[in-house]
């Protein structure tokens, strides 16, 4: 699960408010990738990302270099940009939870794949 | 097959290929013309989406094309050298060199006659020129057909140690060619996991050469296997697509000396006969490429082809085109051709929430890579097999820099798509392919799947720019579904489609300026996210 995924995850447990976002999370198994960089798309990414809650999961996975956030002409700034690429793209939780802030609810995170189902019953196939 | 056997089979594979370049090289001047030579391309594409397949062959051909009434089949020309090209379109299925296309065919009276006239046609359509570009094809497949062949009779075990093979394959590969287009255009058929029924692999008898010299001197030095394919559409004919094949496949034969072998040929020739419209034609896939980017497949994976079609139909309706509450219905192809010459924008998040084995996020992370998917589904089954496919396609892509693992912009998890563990307003587009309620699901189950499936698509789509493109057998449950959803969906576009002999249809939807209220705000208060 990278990093931009979890920036987008929020909690659907029923009743939980606006304070079901975002999930905490907690990693036992991170793996570095790298990943093509798309100055332009990293660039448009910074206005949609909740900065919050992306340096709360950055500071769990004891990651350094981390933006505070958007710095003036962040556009053309590359190190910025790669920065920010690096944080969004290029790690990814292998295995881990995420907790809902509210109900305290946990999903685990698996093979890189968070199961956000609600019910523990058989699904449909 | 032994290790020996394989290797020796290498071997001559190489040799062969280095007497083939041997001859070229001999004939001086025919080499250097076939390198100009123009070709007319045929290419089948799911129905409905041709106007997307020629917008594709524009943008990265840079040729324009020709829309069959056949449906289902476009025409373009293209110089020799952009086939490599071609073999990159995402948006087609097979491809065919065209030999001669008859726009008004006129047939004779009796059935006698009509066969009579398909044999005598043989000997006088322009072969030589079709022929080179099959060989100069077929040049690009040769390596791939023993690997195949090993794949398949080793059985389905295989597959699922997908990593382990392709490995094995890369360092086989090497060998042969150091040129990546050349890989890539073997990707395609390194496809071990293919379900459904493939013609076959190019004879691999090359190993046992004849040396048979032909009087044709542009035709392989050895007997060519060949068949006819034809496929016939029309009221008013009054003989049969095998007829038709048989008579003129007999012509052909007696034209070129070439064997018949129905399961085993080299050259495919195709008789497409739509009403008075007649396209003679040499195949230039052997299967399909609509399967390329699946290795792990599920009950109901979708076409790569089809994927491809959804994602860009999403993109031709961007922001860029002015918001308007007319309830006008455009004609299709007038509205695909106006927003097209809008020079769409890329958008950001692209989520398919019942992604199955993930056919369309992986086809988006690899034809918009500038774009992030997320692949979704309520089934563990699915999600695995999605993060399988996108494991596999990383393997292809991957770049071995010590110990530095690459990845795509995409990501997997497993959710219930009545109830998305998204922010509301965070996605930018849907596409999905919704269960038919056929083999997956069923049409009661869809009464209440689809309602409650746009509700929640609606909330996590952004208000006005936010879309959907939304694929489904079930139109009159879609359609009662959407109608109670004015508010926050507008229907602007739908493509027919026939999948698997089911029609369908993929409904492009957009997003109102309306933002989501929650059902239990009262006071109008918004949730903030």
């Amino acid at each position: 699960m990278k990093l931009l995924t979890h920036n987008l995850l929020s909690s659907h447990v029923r009743g939980v408010g606006p304070r079901s976002f975002p999930l905490r999370l907690q990693a036992t198994e991170v793996r570095i990738n790298r990943v093509e960089f798309n100055p332009d798309f990293t660039a448009r990414m910074i206005p949609k990302v909740e900065w919050a809650a992306l340096l709360e999961a950055a500071d769990t996975l004891h990651l350094v270099e981390v933006p505070k956030g958007p710095i003036e002409g962040y556009e053309h700034d590359e190190k910025f940009l790669t920065q920010m690429h690096h944080v969004l793209l290029e790690v990814d939780v292998l295995e881990g939870t995420l907790q809902c802030p509210e109900s305290g609810r946990l999903f685990p995170i698996s093979r890189g794949i968070p199961n956000m189902l609600l019910s523990d019953e058989a699904t449909e196939t | 097959m032994s290790d020996v056997q394989e290797a020796t089979k290498q071997l001559l594979d190489v040799n062969l290929h280095e007497n083939w370049r041997a001859i070229q090289v001999t004939e001086s001047g025919p080499r250097s013309e076939s390198e100009h030579l123009q070709v007319t391309i045929g290419a089948t594409v799911p129905t409905g989406f041709e106007q997307t397949a020629a917008d594709e062959v524009r943008e990265k051909l840079g040729s324009s094309c020709k829309i069959s009434k056949d449906r289902g089949k476009i025409y373009f020309d293209i110089s020799v050298e952009s086939l490599a090209q071609v073999h990159c379109l995402r948006s087609v299925d097979n491809l065919f060199v065209v030999v001669k296309e008859f726009k008004d065919y006129q047939f004779k009276e009796t059935k006698e006659e009509v066969l009579k006239d398909f044999e005598e046609l043989a000997g006088k359509l322009p072969w030589s020129d079709p022929l080179k570009v099959w060989k100069i094809n077929t040049s690009f497949k040769k390596k791939k057909t023993k690997r195949k062949k090993i794949n398949q009779n080793s059985g389905r075990e295989k597959i699922d140690n997908g990593q382990g093979d392709k490995t094995d394959e890369k360092e086989d590969k090497k060998g042969f060619t150091n040129n990546t287009l050349d890989s890539h255009i073997l990707d395609y058929y390194e496809n071990p996991a293919i379900k459904e029924e493939i013609s076959t692999l190019v004879g691999d008898d090359l190993a046992s050469s004849k040396d048979e010299k032909d009087e044709k001197e542009e035709t392989h030095p050895k007997v060519l296997k060949f068949r006819v394919t034809c496929n016939r559409a029309g009221e008013k004919h009054c003989f049969s697509s095998n007829e038709a094949a048989r008579d003129f496949g007999g012509a052909v034969q007696d034209y070129f000396k070439w064997k018949a072998d129905m399961t085993n040929f080299d050259v495919e020739v195709l008789l497409n006969i739509h009403d008075n419209e007649i396209v003679v034609g040499i195949a230039l896939t052997e299967e399909s490429l609509h399967r390329r980017n699946i290795t792990h497949f599920g009950p109901t994976t979708l076409r790569s082809t089809l994927a491809y079609g959804m994602l860009s139909l999403c993109f031709l309706f961007h922001s860029t085109h002015p918001w308007s509450y007319s309830s006008a219905q455009l004609e299709p192809i007038h509205t695909m051709t106006a927003l097209w010459l809008c020079a769409p924008q890329p958008t950001d998040i692209i989520v398919d929430p019942m992604c199955g084995t993930g056919a369309i996020p992986i086809e988006g992370a690899t034809e918009w890579s500038n774009c992030y998917h997320i692949a979704g589904d309520n089934n563990p089954l699915a999600v695995n097999r999605a993060a399988n496919n996108i494991s596999s396609l990383l393997t292809k892509s991957q770049i071995k820099e010590g110990k530095v693992s690459w990845s795509l912009p995409i990501d997997a998890v497993q959710w219930d798509i009545c109830n998305l563990p998204l922010r509301t307003g965070s996605v930018d587009i849907i596409v999905t392919d919704m269960p038919f309620g056929k083999r997956m699901g069923s049409k009661k189950r869809n009464w209440n799947l689809y309602p409650a499936c746009l509700r929640e698509i609606s909330r996590v789509c952004k208000p006005g720019t936010g879309r959907a493109a939304l694929l489904t057998q079930d139109k009159k449950c879609f359609t009662k579904a959407l109608s109670g959803m004015g508010h926050v969906w507008r229907k602007v576009h739908t493509v027919w489609v026939n999948i698997g002999g089911l029609h369908a249809a993929v409904y492009l939807l957009k997003r109102t300026p309306q933002a989501f209220v929650h059902p239990s705000e009262q006071d109008g208060e918004r949730t903030p996210w």
